[in-house]
């Protein structure tokens, strides 16, 4: 039998780096087939090709036997290859069905879209496969996992067998992933071919039929899914053991470091994002927020961080009520920020580095005075920072958005923890940076944590929360549903609470 | 089950919409030394003002669901005004309309090419169509015609009176004009919606009906075809269509060159339809104001319409009040629709927009009351100030297309 997808000699080269070298990748007919590596390993690039939307400089790319040339994601799609990608290709005011069918729209006599025909076809796919969706809802209103529902249905609607998901799990909750992996036991059955891309190497190890470790480029290791171990696995694609969150002894002190009373925070529409929230974080104390994307995270790092306006309740820093204080008095007075999505956020893109770590700490030594920027002072603390954290640069008046992800987060880091704050927010503080950007980060917090800095975690990754955390409080629809020991929860049963299972698994 | 406005079908509710307006300015007309309110030639002359907005509005609609700001409309009419002259002083009156819409076109194109192609800043783009269109219609004018201002007399498409309701023919007989009968009643509130009505069936340019035509057209085109999701999600999300394996730049392009041919008609309508001639300055801004009319309706056909009308009339109004008491008894209006607004954002605790709205009501009552006229500098002024008020209440129910203004390159999603 020939293979559905079969890769030889791929090379890609982009200026300065070399993204996939020499990389063959055979896929069989039907099977779950797993592309392990570091981020920056060159799967995404691996997989832009394979969809027809970069060409590689070398190498040849057979699909079900047939040399193909790709030079649109249309080759591809006439080839019956479809692509799930990480960030969805959805339009958020456009319907589910209106978001199908781009691309592949029925039409009647003069244009006019076939609603009902594309409507029926939908089902009929969607029945297939057994995935559920309902075709009227505007995307905006859909939950994650319902999102990449229906952009597995709009490359199924196409017609596709070979599907090519990734980084799928990265954004859903455990209770989604189940339901992900149900969904493409389903689609396997039914003879479609999976590709997909994951660095979780649990969630791997539970559905793939076949694992490709990619590393630096190049492909490291093909094998079957007997035997292996996740360990293997890690090994394999960092080629050294994986680091671990996991925080030491306890280093909670009695004394209170920032208290929330009772905050609510209302939304545009006058509704609670985040209502009546109670919160004590003593000094060097971690106290983890876990709860499934938009259930009031925002609302409660606005609050605290001066960004959003506190309807009622207080907010005490160190004893001082700060509820009414703006944005600069508060970082004046000692709360650091690392907000979630460091390019909107974190950086000013185009400006050099020394300008970057002075932001946010402008009106003060060693940055400047009230009113003047004093460039010796920031740029001899900009370059402490590149030093003590790691920071790779050539120097610090590149632009921000010449350094890799993890490079500006360590900057972003040093910036906040170099003022020697009581108050650290730090919201999805790894999301998107590679493993050893990961572990660095996660030792400066340590690190500050023993110096007795009380943290705000906000984040994502469970293994995160878990490991750095000293307590774990679980938001849901805008409240504290529940505090946990991450001594005593794993991820799965963190899914279960995050996701309000727990509780309807308690009533019942 | 409680009754919702929702419920209704949206031409019934916007009749509604339109019958409360009216009985609003005949309250206010009946407290108010002014009858101009609700005359015909009122309504008339919102329809004249209102087709070249509606026009420019359109095509602005076109240009930014498809992601592309235009800011340019003004140029691209003011292309439209001279070339729809030209056209029909050289070959008559249809072929005016199709030149002027061919000369807004050009203007869209160059849009397009510098927007689309060369990454150019939209409003910088816009700004120098703006700029460049006055200057080269004055130096062909010149060229042309031997005046750098105006031209001679051009041709017209011709008017139609709707039959029965004012007075048309149909093969050459005269029908009866009912809704002049029933103005003639003298009845309270009856007699001036039929006044207004049938200011807009009388003498009713063609152009100006195959506008209003355009509304259903483009709700078809844009939201019922291929073609119009495809354009749609130039707006909302272009990388989502390249995946797809969508041309955008060549939907950007299609839609940018709508957009100036649209502006092209409003143009090539000042022109050959209101002045009867080409004459620089006589755009008046209208370009401009169709933009704020697409904000106003939130970038929906319909509510370009609304808004465009809606403008047309505080414009209109202003042309025949010379002595200023009708633009006087529209700041009574102005002050009771405030009101309106802050009971509204008083029942969504919406304090801050409350305030204000109060402020802004009690002032304009304050200002009925102790003048007895306005300057005429305040009508001109009238469009404008409602876009702002539109802006600062409803910002949040306005929705405009989530990538808009966004550079968009090839290969980048």
């Amino acid at each position: 039998m020939t293979a559905a997808i079969e890769l030889t000699g791929i090379t890609k080269r982009f200026p300065g780096v070399v993204a996939n070298d020499d990389v063959n990748l055979t896929v069989e007919r039907g099977e779950i087939h797993a592309i392990c590596g570091e981020n920056g390993a060159g799967k995404s690039t691996l997989m832009k090709i394979l969809y027809g939307m970069q060409a590689a400089d070398e190498g040849t790319m057979k699909v079900n036997g047939e040399i193909v040339d790709f030079d649109s994601p249309t080759d591809a799609i006439d080839c019956g290859i479809g692509m799930v990608h990480q960030h969805f290709m959805l339009a958020d005011h456009l319907t589910v069905l209106e978001n199908v069918i781009l691309g592949a729209e029925p039409t009647r006599a003069g244009g006019r879209l076939d609603f009902h025909g594309a409507e029926a076809h939908l089902r009929e796919v969607a029945e297939e496969y057994g995935l559920t969706v309902d075709v009227h809802q505007m995307i905006e209103t859909l939950e994650v996992g319902e999102r990449q529902r229906v952009e597995i249905i709009k490359v199924l609607y196409r017609g596709a067998e070979i599907l090519i998901l990734d980084e799928p799990t990265a954004v859903l909750v455990p209770q989604e992933v189940e339901a992900l992996f149900e969904n493409m036991r389903e689609l396997k059955a039914a003879g479609t071919t999976i590709l997909f891309i994951d660095h979780k190497l649990d969630e791997v190890l539970e559905i793939a039929d076949s694992i490709t470790v990619l590393r630096h480029g190049k492909t490291v290791a093909t094998m079957k899914n007997t035997g292996v171990t996740a360990h293997e696995l890690a090994e394999l694609m960092v080629g050294s053991e994986l680091p671990t969150p996991t925080t030491t002894v306890s280093t909670v002190t009695d004394e209170v470091a920032l208290e929330l009373r009772g905050v609510t925070v209302l939304n545009e529409d006058g509704r609670a994002a985040a209502r009546d929230i109670d919160l004590v974080i003593h000094k060097g104390e971690i106290v983890g927020i876990a709860g499934v994307e938009g259930n009031g995270q925002g609302a409660l790092v606005d609050a605290v961080v001066g960004t959003a306006h506190v309807s009622s309740g207080t907010i005490e820093l160190l004893g001082n009520d700060i509820t009414h204080d703006s944005v600069r008095q508060r970082r004046e007075a000692g709360i650091a920020y690392v907000p979630e999505d460091r390019h909107h956020e974190g950086l000013l893109l185009s400006s050099p580095l020394w300008e970057n770590a002075a932001l946010g700490h402008q009106t003060q030594m060693p940055y400047g005075s009230s009113w003047w920027i004093n460039r010796e002072g920031a740029r001899r603390q900009t370059e402490a920072i590149r030093e003590k954290f790691d920071v790779r640069t050539p120097n610090i008046d590149v632009a921000a958005h010449a350094l890799s992800g993890g490079n500006q987060q360590k900057l972003i880091i040093g910036r906040e923890l170099t003022s020697n704050p009581d108050v650290l927010i730090a919201a999805h503080p790894t999301r998107g940076i590679d493993v050893g950007a990961q572990a660095a980060v996660w030792d400066d917090i340590r690190a500050a944590r023993r110096q007795g800095l009380a943290t705000l975690l906000i984040s994502a990754d469970l293994d995160e929360l878990i490991g750095l955390s000293d307590t774990i409080i679980v938001i849901l629809r805008g409240e504290f549903v529940a505090t946990l020991s991450p001594d005593e929860v794993t991820p799965r049963d963190l899914g279960a609470y995050m996701t309000g299972v727990a509780f309807q698994e308690e009533a019942s | 089950m409680r009754w919702r406005l929702e419920t209704m079908p949206a031409w019934a509710r916007w009749m509604l919409y339109a019958a409360v307006g009216v009985l609003l300015l005949t309250i206010v007309q009946s407290i108010s030394d002014t009858e101009r309110l609700t005359q015909v030639s009122t309504s008339r002359e919102m329809l004249r003002w209102a087709v070249p907005i509606f026009l420019a509005g359109l095509g602005g609609l076109f240009s930014e669901r498809a992601g592309i700001v235009n800011i340019g409309l003004e140029g691209m009419l003011i292309l439209g005004m001279w070339f729809g002259a030209w056209g029909s002083i050289e070959y008559g009156a249809w072929w005016g309309l199709l030149i002027g819409i061919a000369g807004g076109m050009i203007g869209g194109l160059l849009h397009a090419i510098a927007t689309v192609t060369f990454q150019v800043d939209h409003i910088i783009s816009g700004v120098a169509i703006n700029i460049l269109a006055p200057a080269i219609t004055r130096y062909l004018s010149e060229e042309v015609w031997g005046s750098p201002t105006t031209s001679p007399q051009t041709a017209e498409v011709g008017k139609w009176d709707v039959p029965f309701l004012a007075g048309g023919t149909i093969f050459g007989w005269e029908s009866p004009d009912w809704l002049l009968t029933v103005s003639q009643w003298e009845i309270w509130y009856v007699s001036d919606l039929a006044q207004l009505v049938r200011g807009l069936l009388r003498s009713t340019s063609w152009v100006s009906i195959i506008a209003l035509l355009l509304v259903p057209f483009t709700v078809w085109l844009v939201w019922r075809t291929r073609f119009g999701l495809r354009l749609r999600i130039c707006g909302e999300k272009p990388a989502a269509g390249e995946s797809q394996g969508i041309d955008i730049i060549r939907y950007k392009y299609t839609a940018v060159i709508i957009s100036g041919g649209l502006a092209g008609l409003g143009g090539a309508f000042i022109s050959t339809e209101l002045s009867g001639l080409f004459q620089g300055g006589n755009s008046a801004g209208r370009g401009f104001i169709g933009l704020a009319a697409l904000i106003f309706g939130n970038w929906r056909p319909g509510g370009v319409l609304l808004g465009a009308l809606l403008f047309g009339y505080v414009f209109g109004l202003d042309l025949k009040d010379l002595d200023g008491t009708a633009s006087h008894a529209m700041l009574l209006v102005n002050a009771i629709m405030l009101t309106g607004v802050a009971a509204w954002a008083f029942s969504r605790r919406r304090v801050a927009d409350t305030v204000l709205a109060v402020v802004l009501g009690v002032g304009a009552l304050f200002w009925w009351i102790v003048a007895d006229t306005v300057p005429s500098w305040w009508s001109n002024t009238l469009p404008y100030v409602i876009v702002l008020l539109v802006l600062v209440f409803f910002a949040q129910r306005l929705r405009m297309p989530a990538a808009i203004g966004q550079p968009y390159r090839k290969g980048e999603g």
